[in-house]
């Protein structure tokens, strides 16, 4: 770009001074002292200006410095050429025998009528929420797993008559303990049994086994209180 | 026909809906592809290309409003596809200045049929030392007319980004052709 031509220091030859005594040069030698060059400020207004989008007062400065300036007028006229030069450009004829190479391509083509299902698949995958969304769906099931009742297991009723004497009452209670975890071993062998394919390692399922199974060893070692005579007799209805 | 009731057609297979859809828009598909490529052959190859495609989705085919814009986007995508498959900028002097303008015309004199190609010739030649980004803009503002929503979502950049740009590459368009001595 030659920067001569576009800031050019002496006026185009469409220059017509407002003050018929005012010399070009004046003009030019107190601007170059005081603001400058002012072809830059009209380079930034010049496209609102041939748009039409530019304010009257601001759009009649630009029109008095393009009749002293032979550079920015020309740049102006090359803008406004380019109003009606560059829409001409949008369309191209591609030649006579375009069209019917096209409909040639495309008469073998299939037309998929849906979107693809990988095409659906990358689209369902690559929303910002699927993250989120499958952080909730893990934490579901996983609340699921922790608190699904377990099968239902045969315990004894605790609440029954069991007489004034606290040592029956005693024995009552280690006994129901001893039949419950009979029964909650019996029924988790059952669940464990059919499972063929260990889980894998640090699964809740065998977390929760594990711990179960650590639960039923304390119970087997803990020594069962002391059964008195008294406590072994069946509970009289009417104490 | 009205271009709906033309794209109904077109989306249930039609063969002569489609061959008037691509008449239609043959040219502007043309026309965008030549001005990325800045090679005649490979924007035939390219258009080809692009319609193809449609053909193959012409059920995701929108509406009239956004019609345009989606082949533009097509359009683009294709020419960008190429330009990286050829990784390398295009080039810029190798067509002689009638072999795309051509001078067919039937309502100007020879004279200014010459002149009109040369001149198309210069801006389109103009065009290619532009950035790419400004270059895009004025592809897609000046001579496809889109809006300036529609380019900040096909450039994926920000609307302010399109708007700033937009005066400057015009303003950078125009002194290039002024150096080459087309002010006028």
């Amino acid at each position: 770009m030659d920067e001569a031509s576009m800031h050019p220091l002496s006026p185009g030859p469409k220059a017509t001074p407002l003050d018929p005594g005012a010399s070009p040069e004046l003009t030019q030698a107190i601007l170059a002292r005081t603001s400058g060059d002012p072809c830059h400020r009209l380079q930034s207004l010049a496209c609102d200006f041939v748009d039409g989008t530019l304010e009257a007062g601001q759009a009649s400065l630009v029109r008095l410095h393009l009749g002293h300036c032979g550079a920015c007028a020309t740049l102006v006229e090359a803008l406004a050429s380019l109003q009606t030069d560059l829409p001409a450009l949008a369309q191209v004829d591609p030649g006579p025998w375009f069209t019917q190479a096209v409909l040639r391509a495309t008469r073998h083509q299939p037309i998929r009528q849906g979107a693809d299902l990988r095409d659906l698949w990358w689209r369902l995958m690559h929303r910002p929420r699927i993250a989120l969304e499958a952080a909730y769906l893990g934490a579901a099931a996983g609340l699921m797993g922790v608190y699904l009742p377990l099968p239902a297991t045969q315990v004894p009723a605790l609440v029954q008559p069991l007489g004034d004497s606290a040592l029956r009452v005693a024995g009552q209670v280690a006994l129901a303990e001893r039949r419950t975890s009979a029964s909650l071993q019996r029924s988790l062998r059952s669940i464990v049994s059919p499972r063929s394919a260990p889980m894998p390692r640090g699964s809740l399922w065998q977390r929760l086994s594990s711990w179960t199974r650590t639960r039923l060893q304390a119970f087997r070692k803990a020594p069962a209180p002391p059964l008195s005579p008294e406590a072994q007799k069946p509970p009289s209805a009417n104490p | 026909m009205e271009f709906p009731q033309l794209l109904d057609l077109v989306r249930r297979g039609d063969e002569l809906a489609w061959e008037a859809f691509v008449r239609r828009f043959q040219s502007r598909v043309f026309g965008l592809a030549y001005h990325y490529t800045a090679h005649a052959e490979d924007a035939r190859d390219l258009a080809q290309e692009v319609f193809i495609r449609i053909y193959q989705h012409l059920a995701a085919i929108p509406g009239e409003a956004g019609c345009l814009p989606w082949i533009i986007r097509i359009t683009r995508n294709a020419c960008l596809d190429h330009l990286r498959r050829r990784k390398a900028r295009p080039p810029l002097w190798d067509l002689p200045a009638n072999e795309l303008f051509d001078l067919r015309s039937t309502d100007r004199s020879p004279e200014e049929a010459l002149l009109d190609a040369v001149r198309k010739t210069m801006v389109h030649r103009a065009l290619q030392e532009l950035s790419d980004l400004n270059r895009e803009i004025i592809l897609l503002k000046e001579i496809q007319g889109l809006g300036l929503e529609e380019i900040a979502a096909i450039l994926d950049v920000p609307l302010g980004t399109v708007k700033s740009r937009s005066h400057r590459a015009r303003l950078e368009l125009a002194q290039k052709l002024v150096a080459v001595g087309m002010g006028a």
